[in-house]
Protein backbone atom coordinates (compact mmCIF):
# COMPACT_ATOMS: atom_id res chain seq x y z
CA UNK A 1 0.00 0.00 0.00
CA UNK A 2 1.51 3.50 -0.89
CA UNK A 3 0.34 6.75 0.16
CA UNK A 4 -0.30 9.16 -2.41
CA UNK A 5 2.05 12.02 -2.66
CA UNK A 6 2.55 14.28 -5.51
CA UNK A 7 4.82 13.77 -8.65
CA UNK A 8 8.07 16.14 -7.62
CA UNK A 9 10.39 16.55 -10.67
CA UNK A 10 13.07 17.61 -8.37
CA UNK A 11 16.02 19.07 -10.42
CA UNK A 12 18.38 21.16 -8.36
CA UNK A 13 21.12 18.85 -7.86
CA UNK A 14 23.35 19.07 -4.22
CA UNK A 15 27.29 19.24 -5.40
CA UNK A 16 29.56 19.17 -2.12
CA UNK A 17 32.71 20.97 -3.30
CA UNK A 18 34.82 20.07 -0.42
CA UNK A 19 37.79 17.83 -1.13
CA UNK A 20 38.54 14.61 1.05
CA UNK A 21 39.92 14.98 4.36
CA UNK A 22 43.48 14.94 4.30
CA UNK A 23 44.42 11.92 6.45
CA UNK A 24 43.29 10.06 3.17
CA UNK A 25 45.89 9.63 0.85
CA UNK A 26 45.46 11.67 -2.16
CA UNK A 27 45.16 9.42 -5.35
CA UNK A 28 43.69 10.99 -8.97
CA UNK A 29 41.43 9.65 -9.93
CA UNK A 30 41.33 7.26 -13.60
CA UNK A 31 40.02 9.64 -16.58
CA UNK A 32 39.54 7.56 -18.80
CA UNK A 33 35.60 7.18 -20.33
CA UNK A 34 33.69 4.16 -20.94
CA UNK A 35 34.93 3.26 -24.02
CA UNK A 36 38.66 3.01 -23.68
CA UNK A 37 37.87 0.80 -20.64
CA UNK A 38 35.59 -1.18 -22.46
CA UNK A 39 38.47 -1.96 -24.74
CA UNK A 40 40.82 -2.44 -22.42
CA UNK A 41 39.01 -4.54 -19.55
CA UNK A 42 40.75 -7.36 -20.54
CA UNK A 43 43.86 -5.85 -20.04
CA UNK A 44 42.92 -4.21 -17.41
CA UNK A 45 41.60 -7.82 -15.93
CA UNK A 46 44.81 -9.58 -16.49
CA UNK A 47 47.21 -6.65 -15.77
CA UNK A 48 46.07 -5.35 -12.13
CA UNK A 49 44.62 -9.08 -11.11
CA UNK A 50 46.00 -9.09 -7.73
CA UNK A 51 44.80 -5.68 -6.81
CA UNK A 52 41.14 -6.25 -8.13
CA UNK A 53 40.62 -9.79 -6.72
CA UNK A 54 42.17 -8.42 -3.26
CA UNK A 55 39.87 -5.23 -3.78
CA UNK A 56 36.70 -7.79 -4.62
CA UNK A 57 37.44 -9.87 -1.41
CA UNK A 58 37.40 -6.75 0.76
CA UNK A 59 34.09 -5.70 -0.63
CA UNK A 60 32.85 -9.15 0.22
CA UNK A 61 33.73 -8.75 3.88
CA UNK A 62 32.06 -5.22 3.98
CA UNK A 63 30.83 -2.83 2.19
CA UNK A 64 31.33 0.23 3.55
CA UNK A 65 32.98 2.07 1.27
CA UNK A 66 35.30 3.26 4.15
CA UNK A 67 36.78 -0.23 5.02
CA UNK A 68 38.31 -0.80 0.94
CA UNK A 69 39.82 3.08 0.33
CA UNK A 70 43.36 1.25 0.59
CA UNK A 71 42.59 -1.68 -1.91
CA UNK A 72 40.78 1.24 -4.28
CA UNK A 73 43.49 3.19 -4.00
CA UNK A 74 46.17 0.38 -5.27
CA UNK A 75 43.33 -0.35 -8.14
CA UNK A 76 43.42 3.48 -9.26
CA UNK A 77 46.68 3.15 -9.60
CA UNK A 78 47.31 -0.10 -11.52
CA UNK A 79 44.84 1.27 -13.80
CA UNK A 80 46.32 4.24 -14.49
CA UNK A 81 49.75 2.72 -14.97
CA UNK A 82 48.04 0.41 -17.67
CA UNK A 83 46.39 3.64 -19.32
CA UNK A 84 49.06 5.32 -19.14
CA UNK A 85 51.17 2.57 -20.83
CA UNK A 86 48.68 2.06 -23.43
CA UNK A 87 48.59 5.62 -24.27
CA UNK A 88 52.75 5.05 -24.73
CA UNK A 89 52.74 2.22 -27.15
CA UNK A 90 49.24 1.58 -28.80
CA UNK A 91 47.50 4.54 -28.65
CA UNK A 92 46.27 4.95 -32.38
CA UNK A 93 45.29 0.95 -32.51
CA UNK A 94 43.42 1.33 -28.95
CA UNK A 95 41.69 4.61 -30.30
CA UNK A 96 40.37 2.89 -33.49
CA UNK A 97 39.14 0.24 -31.45
CA UNK A 98 37.11 1.96 -29.17
CA UNK A 99 35.76 4.75 -31.69
CA UNK A 100 34.45 1.31 -33.50
CA UNK A 101 32.67 0.39 -29.96
CA UNK A 102 31.54 3.70 -29.69
CA UNK A 103 29.74 3.71 -32.86
CA UNK A 104 28.72 0.02 -32.40
CA UNK A 105 26.68 0.10 -29.44
CA UNK A 106 29.63 -0.80 -27.38
CA UNK A 107 29.36 -4.29 -28.82
CA UNK A 108 32.50 -6.22 -28.68
CA UNK A 109 31.02 -8.72 -31.42
CA UNK A 110 30.90 -6.18 -34.04
CA UNK A 111 34.47 -4.61 -34.09
CA UNK A 112 36.72 -8.11 -34.18
CA UNK A 113 38.69 -6.04 -36.90
CA UNK A 114 39.90 -3.30 -34.48
CA UNK A 115 40.25 -5.25 -32.13
CA UNK A 116 42.75 -7.87 -33.67
CA UNK A 117 45.26 -5.75 -34.30
CA UNK A 118 45.10 -3.48 -30.84
CA UNK A 119 45.26 -7.09 -28.99
CA UNK A 120 47.91 -7.78 -31.74
CA UNK A 121 49.80 -4.61 -30.70
CA UNK A 122 49.59 -4.89 -27.04
CA UNK A 123 51.07 -8.45 -27.15
CA UNK A 124 53.85 -7.31 -28.78
CA UNK A 125 54.47 -4.06 -26.73
CA UNK A 126 53.22 -4.99 -23.36
CA UNK A 127 53.10 -8.68 -23.26
CA UNK A 128 49.33 -8.78 -22.44
CA UNK A 129 47.04 -11.25 -24.10
CA UNK A 130 43.66 -11.16 -23.59
CA UNK A 131 41.63 -14.55 -22.02
CA UNK A 132 37.76 -14.72 -21.64
CA UNK A 133 38.08 -16.60 -18.09
CA UNK A 134 35.52 -19.43 -18.41
CA UNK A 135 35.77 -20.74 -21.36
CA UNK A 136 34.81 -24.35 -21.49
CA UNK A 137 38.06 -26.31 -21.79
CA UNK A 138 39.25 -26.98 -25.54
CA UNK A 139 36.75 -24.28 -26.57
CA UNK A 140 38.60 -21.41 -28.33
CA UNK A 141 38.69 -17.99 -27.28
CA UNK A 142 35.41 -16.46 -28.66
CA UNK A 143 36.95 -13.49 -30.35
CA UNK A 144 39.60 -15.63 -32.61
CA UNK A 145 37.08 -17.60 -34.30
CA UNK A 146 37.11 -17.83 -37.83
CA UNK A 147 34.19 -17.31 -39.31
CA UNK A 148 31.37 -16.20 -36.39
CA UNK A 149 27.77 -16.78 -36.85
CA UNK A 150 27.54 -13.45 -35.19
CA UNK A 151 28.86 -10.11 -36.85
CA UNK A 152 28.28 -7.14 -38.33
CA UNK A 153 26.26 -6.41 -41.30
CA UNK A 154 28.48 -6.29 -44.92
CA UNK A 155 28.55 -2.91 -45.93
CA UNK B 1 2.48 -8.65 -71.28
CA UNK B 2 4.78 -5.43 -70.64
CA UNK B 3 5.53 -4.81 -67.22
CA UNK B 4 2.91 -1.69 -65.62
CA UNK B 5 5.66 0.57 -64.29
CA UNK B 6 3.04 3.07 -63.74
CA UNK B 7 1.83 0.87 -60.43
CA UNK B 8 5.60 1.39 -59.34
CA UNK B 9 5.49 5.11 -59.13
CA UNK B 10 3.22 5.84 -56.15
CA UNK B 11 5.51 2.51 -54.53
CA UNK B 12 8.61 4.38 -55.60
CA UNK B 13 7.33 7.38 -53.93
CA UNK B 14 5.67 6.10 -50.80
CA UNK B 15 9.61 4.28 -50.51
CA UNK B 16 11.16 7.58 -51.17
CA UNK B 17 8.96 9.15 -47.99
CA UNK B 18 10.23 6.01 -45.82
CA UNK B 19 13.44 6.83 -46.38
CA UNK B 20 13.39 10.53 -46.11
CA UNK B 21 11.71 10.20 -42.67
CA UNK B 22 14.24 7.28 -41.63
CA UNK B 23 17.20 9.27 -42.37
CA UNK B 24 15.58 12.65 -40.30
CA UNK B 25 15.40 10.63 -37.78
CA UNK B 26 18.51 8.93 -37.59
CA UNK B 27 20.10 12.22 -38.16
CA UNK B 28 18.63 14.29 -35.40
CA UNK B 29 19.67 11.25 -33.14
CA UNK B 30 23.84 10.92 -34.35
CA UNK B 31 23.01 15.13 -33.92
CA UNK B 32 21.63 14.77 -30.33
CA UNK B 33 24.36 12.12 -30.00
CA UNK B 34 27.42 13.88 -30.61
CA UNK B 35 27.82 12.56 -34.49
CA UNK B 36 27.45 8.92 -33.23
CA UNK B 37 24.50 6.66 -33.51
CA UNK B 38 22.57 6.55 -30.71
CA UNK B 39 23.12 4.10 -27.60
CA UNK B 40 20.61 1.43 -27.35
CA UNK B 41 19.93 -1.53 -24.59
CA UNK B 42 21.44 0.60 -21.59
CA UNK B 43 21.04 -0.93 -18.63
CA UNK B 44 21.96 0.22 -15.53
CA UNK B 45 26.00 -0.27 -15.48
CA UNK B 46 25.77 1.84 -18.86
CA UNK B 47 23.58 4.25 -17.31
CA UNK B 48 25.99 4.80 -14.08
CA UNK B 49 28.82 4.93 -16.85
CA UNK B 50 27.62 7.25 -18.83
CA UNK B 51 26.73 9.48 -15.83
CA UNK B 52 30.46 9.54 -15.25
CA UNK B 53 31.11 10.35 -18.57
CA UNK B 54 29.23 13.60 -18.66
CA UNK B 55 31.23 14.15 -15.46
CA UNK B 56 34.75 13.90 -17.08
CA UNK B 57 33.71 15.29 -20.37
CA UNK B 58 30.22 17.47 -20.33
CA UNK B 59 28.79 14.97 -22.37
CA UNK B 60 27.05 11.58 -22.00
CA UNK B 61 28.86 10.74 -25.24
CA UNK B 62 31.82 12.81 -25.01
CA UNK B 63 35.34 10.14 -24.55
CA UNK B 64 38.60 10.52 -23.41
CA UNK B 65 41.50 8.40 -23.09
CA UNK B 66 43.25 10.21 -20.30
CA UNK B 67 45.41 8.31 -17.43
CA UNK B 68 44.40 11.16 -14.64
CA UNK B 69 40.91 12.63 -14.37
CA UNK B 70 40.59 16.25 -14.54
CA UNK B 71 40.32 18.55 -11.65
CA UNK B 72 36.88 19.33 -11.07
CA UNK B 73 36.32 15.42 -11.56
CA UNK B 74 37.11 14.95 -7.85
CA UNK B 75 34.16 16.88 -6.30
CA UNK B 76 31.72 17.63 -9.24
CA UNK B 77 30.12 14.09 -8.31
CA UNK B 78 25.83 15.14 -7.64
CA UNK B 79 22.76 14.34 -5.50
CA UNK B 80 19.42 14.67 -7.16
CA UNK B 81 17.88 16.57 -4.39
CA UNK B 82 14.34 18.33 -4.07
CA UNK B 83 12.97 20.84 -1.46
CA UNK B 84 10.72 19.01 1.75
CA UNK B 85 8.60 21.46 3.66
Amino acid sequence: MATHREANFPSTPYVDPSPSPSSIPHVDEVGATSAPLKSASFFLGSYCQKYNEDFMLCKSENRDPEHCLKEGRRVTRCAQDLIRKLNQNCAKEWEAHWQCLERQNHELHLCRKPERTFNQCVFDKLQLKKEIPGTPEGKEQIHEKKNPIWKGMQR
Amino acid sequence: MPVPFEALIPMGLVGVMFFTTGTAYKGLKMIRNDGKPQRSNIDNFDVMMMNRDERLTGSQRGQSMEAIAPKEFATNSAWSTEKVG
